[in-house]
C-alpha cells in the first residue's frame, strides 16, 4: 500500500548525500559559477559517494538502486547546486539512451570504461526532428550537421543525439565553443557544432527512445524539485525573520498564503517524481507519468523560485545571495530533455490514447 | 517503498464501482433532476446496510465484542493502511455521486469525536446501534452556524447547565443528514468569551423537545443529501449526553476534539473532490473523442493539466492519509491537500464544461451537474483559505486571531 518510506538503505545514502551537498555545494556554488567548472577535489569527494554505478544493474557491477533512490538522490543534490550535479555526474542522463536503446552491451562497452573516471563526459543531445528552425540538426547519410544553441557543459568526449526514433552515437566531427550561459553555469555552457559528424552506432526503437526520454525528464525533474526546495525553504525562513509594517512579513497574510502554496508545489512536483519513478522501478509503463512529472516540476520551479527572490525584495536580485540563480537555475533546468512543451505533448498524446477511466498514479498498478 | 494498492482495498473498491455504475451515479442524476435528497425510506439505503455499509469502527464494550476474532497479523495490517484504504474508497465513491455518497448511513462526522472524546457509556448508546445495524440508520454532526462557518471558534449556540441537565439554545446550519438521524453531535459554547475554551459537544436525540424547524436547503448541487439547519428551541439535554462528561472538559479540551476531527476528514474530502474531478475527466474525454477533438493540441495541453492537477491532488491525500496510518502528524499535509484537491477538481469541471461549449449550456450533461456539485469541496471543512491559514501557523508561525 502507499508507502513513502525510502527505507533504510536509501536513508543512510542520502543522510551522506545532503552533507555532501550543502557542505560543500551550496558553500561554493558562486566559485563554481565564476569558473564554469567544478574544482577537481569536489569531483574527487564525490566519486568517494559511489553514486556513479548506483543504477547500473547488479548484473553489470552496479548497486541496482534503480529510478526512485537516483531521484531521491538528484533532488538533494539539485538543492545544493543543479549545475555542479551536472558536471558531477559526468554520464548523466546519457546512460538511460544507452540503456534503453543499446542495452547492456552499449552499457558495457561505453559506460563501464568511463565510470571510473571523474572526467568523463557524455553529452546527451535531444534532436525534435523540427527542421523549421534555423538551428536544427539534420542527420543523413549517417552523419549529423547543425547546431544545438547550447549545452550546459564545456566538452564532450562523446555525443548521444537522441531522437523520436532512436539515438546516435557521435565521437568526432564537433566542437564545442564556450558561452556564458544563462543558468547552470557550473557545468560549464558551450554551442555545439556538429558538421557531417558520423554517426557510429545507430539504435532504432520509438519506444526505447520515449523511455530514454522519460528518464532524463525524471533525472531534470528530480533536480528541479531540489531547487525549488531550497529557494522555499530560503525564502520562508527570511520571511519570519524579516520585518515590515511592524510584523514578520511572513505574518501578512499575501505572503503567508505565498509561501504555503510554495511549500505545496516543492511536495507536488516530489510526489509525482516518486510515482513516476516507482512505475519505472516496478517495469511498468512511465514514459505519460515521467512527462507529467517534468512538466509540473518545472511550472512549479518557475512558481517558487521568482517568488522565493520576490519575498527577498531588492535583495533577492542581488548576487550576494543565491536568489537569483535558483531562478536562473530553474528557469535553464526547464529547458532541457525537450522542454516543457515536448512533455506535454507527450503527456498529452499519452491521454488521448486512454479508453475508459484515467488511472492517476501508481497505486492503479495492479487494477 | 512503493505506490501500489493492497489488494484487499482493490476488491472494495471494485465492489464499489459496480455499486456505483449501477445505482449511485443514476441515483444522484435523479436527486439532482427532481431537486430533493434521496428519501431515508429508498430501498438503496436498505441495499446498502445489506451489503455491509454505515457500520462504526466502535466495536462494542471491551469483553462483550461476540464478532469472530480475526486473525491478529491480518487486523494489524488493516489498521496500518486504514487512512489510506478509507481515503480510496472516498474517492472512488464521489467519483460516482458525492451527493448520494454522503447520504449513505452511518453514524456519520460525530464517530471520530464520540470514539475519542465519549464514554464508555456513551459510545455504547450511540455508536453500538450502527456495530450490527438493523436497518438505516444515520447520525449527524452540527457546528457550522449562520453566523459562525470558518470561524468556528465563534459558534453562539449556548449550553446552560440546569441542574443536572444543559439547555440549549441556538440555530445550526448546513448539518448532513441531520432531519433523518438519531442522533445529533450538537456543538455548543457555556460562554462565548471564553472561545474555544468554552466549547462543549452533546449528543442530542431526535425527538427532544426544542430540537425542531428542521430546514432541508436548497443547494447549487449534491442534492442527493440532505444539508439542514435547525433550531435549538430551549432544547433540554440530560447531563449524561454531554460528550466525554464534565471531566474531559476541565482541561479545556473542548475545542480540539472537534479540531481532531477535522485533521481526520481533510484528506477524505479532498479525495472526494479528487473522485468529482476524475468523473469530469473520463467525461470530458469521452466526449472530445466523440467529437473528434483531441487532435487540437490546444485540448490536450488543457487535458493534460486537468490530468496532471488532480495527479497531484490524488498523491497529496494519500501522502496526508500515509502520516495519519503512521501516527505522524499531518496537519500541514492534511490541510494541503484539502487545499489543492478541489481547485484541481474545479478545474476539472470548468474544463469540462468549455470543451461541451453549448451543450454544456444544456443543464442536462453530467458535466454539467459535477460542475455545480464540486464547489462545496472548496468551501466545506475548511475552505481553501482556512486550510492555507492552518498551514501558516505551522509554516511560519502565523499568529492565531
Amino acid at each position: 500500500m502507499f508507502e513513502l518510506d525510502p527505507g533504510e538503505d536509501l536513508t543512510l545514502i542520502v543522510d551522506v548525500v545532503q552533507r555532501f551537498s550543502t557542505d560543500i555545494l551550496s558553500q561554493q556554488y558562486r566559485d563554481f559559477e565564476a569558473n564554469e567548472a567544478i574544482p577537481e577535489a569536489v569531483l574527487n569527494s564525490y566519486s568517494a559517494l559511489g553514486l556513479s554505478a548506483m543504477e547500473l544493474p547488479e548484473s553489470l557491477g552496479g548497486a541496482g538502486l534503480g529510478s526512485r533512490a537516483k531521484c531521491t538522490i538528484l533532488e538533494e543534490l539539485g538543492y545544493g547546486d543543479p549545475g555542479a550535479t551536472l558536471a558531477l555526474d559526468g554520464i548523466g542522463p546519457a546512460l538511460y539512451a544507452l540503456a534503453e536503446l543499446g542495452g547492456d552491451s552499449a552499457v558495457e562497452r561505453i559506460i563501464l570504461p568511463r565510470l571510473s573516471d571523474p572526467s568523463a563526459r557524455i553529452a546527451l543531445i535531444w534532436d525534435d526532428g523540427d527542421a523549421r528552425k534555423k538551428d536544427s540538426l539534420c542527420r543523413a547519410d549517417n552523419r549529423y550537421s547543425g547546431t544545438v544553441p547550447w549545452l550546459p557543459c564545456a566538452d564532450a568526449d562523446l555525443l548521444v543525439i537522441l531522437d523520436k526514433q532512436g539515438a546516435s552515437l557521435i565521437e568526432s566531427g564537433f566542437t564545442f565553443s564556450p558561452l556564458r550561459g544563462s543558468g547552470l553555469r557550473a557545468a560549464g555552457a558551450a554551442e555545439l557544432v556538429l558538421d557531417q559528424a558520423a554517426i557510429i552506432e545507430r539504435w532504432d526503437e520509438p519506444a526505447g527512445a520515449a523511455r530514454a526520454l522519460a528518464k532524463w525528464q525524471l533525472y531534470i525533474a528530480a533536480l528541479l524539485v531540489g531547487v525549488s526546495r531550497v529557494a522555499a525553504e530560503t525564502s520562508r525562513e527570511y520571511a519570519m525573520e524579516r520585518v515590515a509594517f511592524g510584523k514578520p512579513i511572513a505574518h501578512h497574510q499575501a505572503l503567508a498564503f505565498l509561501i504555503t502554496d510554495m511549500h505545496t508545489a516543492v511536495d507536488s512536483s516530489r510526489l509525482l517524481v516518486q510515482d513516476a519513478a516507482c512505475r519505472a522501478d516496478a517495469g511498468q509503463p512511465f514514459v505519460e507519468a515521467a512527462a507529467t512529472a517534468f512538466v509540473e516540476a518545472s511550472e512549479n520551479a518557475l512558481f517558487v523560485t521568482p517568488n522565493a527572490l520576490q519575498i527577498f525584495g531588492g535583495q533577492g536580485f542581488m548576487q550576494d545571495l543565491p536568489l537569483e540563480k535558483y531562478m536562473r537555475e530553474a528557469r535553464t533546468l526547464s529547458l532541457l530533455a525537450g522542454g516543457i512543451d515536448r512533455a506535454k505533448e507527450i503527456a498529452g498524446q499519452a491521454l488521448c490514447r486512454i479508453e475508459g477511466t484515467v488511472e492517476l498514479s501508481a497505486l492503479a498498478l495492479s487494477r | 517503498m512503493d505506490f501500489a494498492i493492497d489488494s484487499a482495498t482493490q476488491q472494495r473498491i471494485e465492489k464499489l464501482q459496480e455499486l456505483g455504475r449501477e445505482h449511485m451515479r443514476p441515483l444522484g442524476i435523479e436527486a439532482d433532476k427532481l431537486g430533493r435528497p434521496t428519501p431515508p425510506d429508498h430501498p438503496y439505503f436498505e441495499k446498502l446496510v445489506a451489503m455491509g455499509y454505515g457500520r462504526t469502527r466502535y466495536k462494542g464494550r471491551k469483553g462483550q465484542d461476540d464478532t469472530p476474532v480475526k486473525s491478529a497479523d491480518k487486523n494489524k495490517a488493516k489498521k496500518r493502511a486504514r487512512s489510506r484504504a478509507s481515503l480510496l474508497l472516498s474517492e472512488e465513491m464521489s467519483y460516482w455521486d458525492r451527493g448520494v455518497a454522503v447520504s449513505a448511513p452511518g453514524p456519520g462526522l460525530g464517530e471520530g469525536a464520540i470514539m475519542s472524546m465519549g464514554t464508555e457509556d456513551q459510545k455504547e448508546r450511540y455508536l453500538s446501534p450502527f456495530i450490527k445495524l438493523d436497518k438505516p440508520r444515520w447520525g449527524a454532526f452540527a457546528m457550522t452556524e449562520p453566523a459562525a462557518g470558518s470561524d468556528v471558534a465563534g459558534i453562539q449556540t449556548r449550553a446552560i447547565k440546569d441542574g443536572d441537565n444543559w439547555v440549549l439554545i441556538g440555530n445550526k446550519s448546513f448539518s448532513g443528514n441531520s432531519s433523518r438521524s438519531d442522533f445529533i453531535l450538537v456543538w455548543a459554547t457555556v460562554d462565548p468569551s471564553l472561545g474555544r475554551g468554552g466549547h462543549r459537544a452533546f449528543l442530542v436525540e431526535r425527538g427532544m423537545p426544542g430540537l425542531q424547524d428542521f430546514h432541508i436547503e436548497k443547494k447549487m448541487g449534491l442534492k442527493a443529501y440532505e444539508s439542514t439547519s435547525f433550531r435549538l428551541e430551549e432544547c433540554r439535554v440530560p447531563g449524561e449526553n454531554l460528550l466525554g462528561g464534565e471531566a474531559y472538559y476541565e482541561s479545556r479540551a473542548g475545542f480540539k476534539g472537534a479540531m481532531a476531527t477535522f485533521n481526520a476528514t481533510r484528506p477524505l474530502i479532498a479525495a472526494m473532490a479528487v473522485g468529482i474531478g476524475r468523473s469530469a475527466l473520463d467525461e470530458s474525454l469521452a466526449f472530445a473523442r466523440e467529437n473528434q477533438m483531441l487532435d487540437d493540441s490546444r485540448v490536450r495541453d488543457r487535458l493534460e493539466r486537468v490530468t496532471r492537477k488532480l495527479r497531484v491532488a490524488r498523491l497529496l491525500c494519500l501522502k496526508a492519509a500515509w502520516l495519519a496510518d503512521n501516527q505522524r502528524p499531518n496537519i500541514v499535509e492534511a490541510s494541503m491537500s484539502k487545499a489543492v484537491a478541489p481547485t484541481a477538481a474545479f478545474e476539472a469541471t470548468s474544463f469540462g464544461m468549455e470543451l461541451l461549449g453549448m451543450v454544456g449550456g444544456r443543464g442536462d450533461h453530467l458535466i454539467e451537474k459535477l460542475f455545480r456539485d464540486v464547489k462545496a469541496m472548496d468551501i466545506v471543512e475548511g475552505t481553501g483559505q482556512i486550510q492555507r491559514v492552518v498551514m501558516a501557523r505551522q509554516l511560519v508561525g502565523l499568529p492565531h486571531g
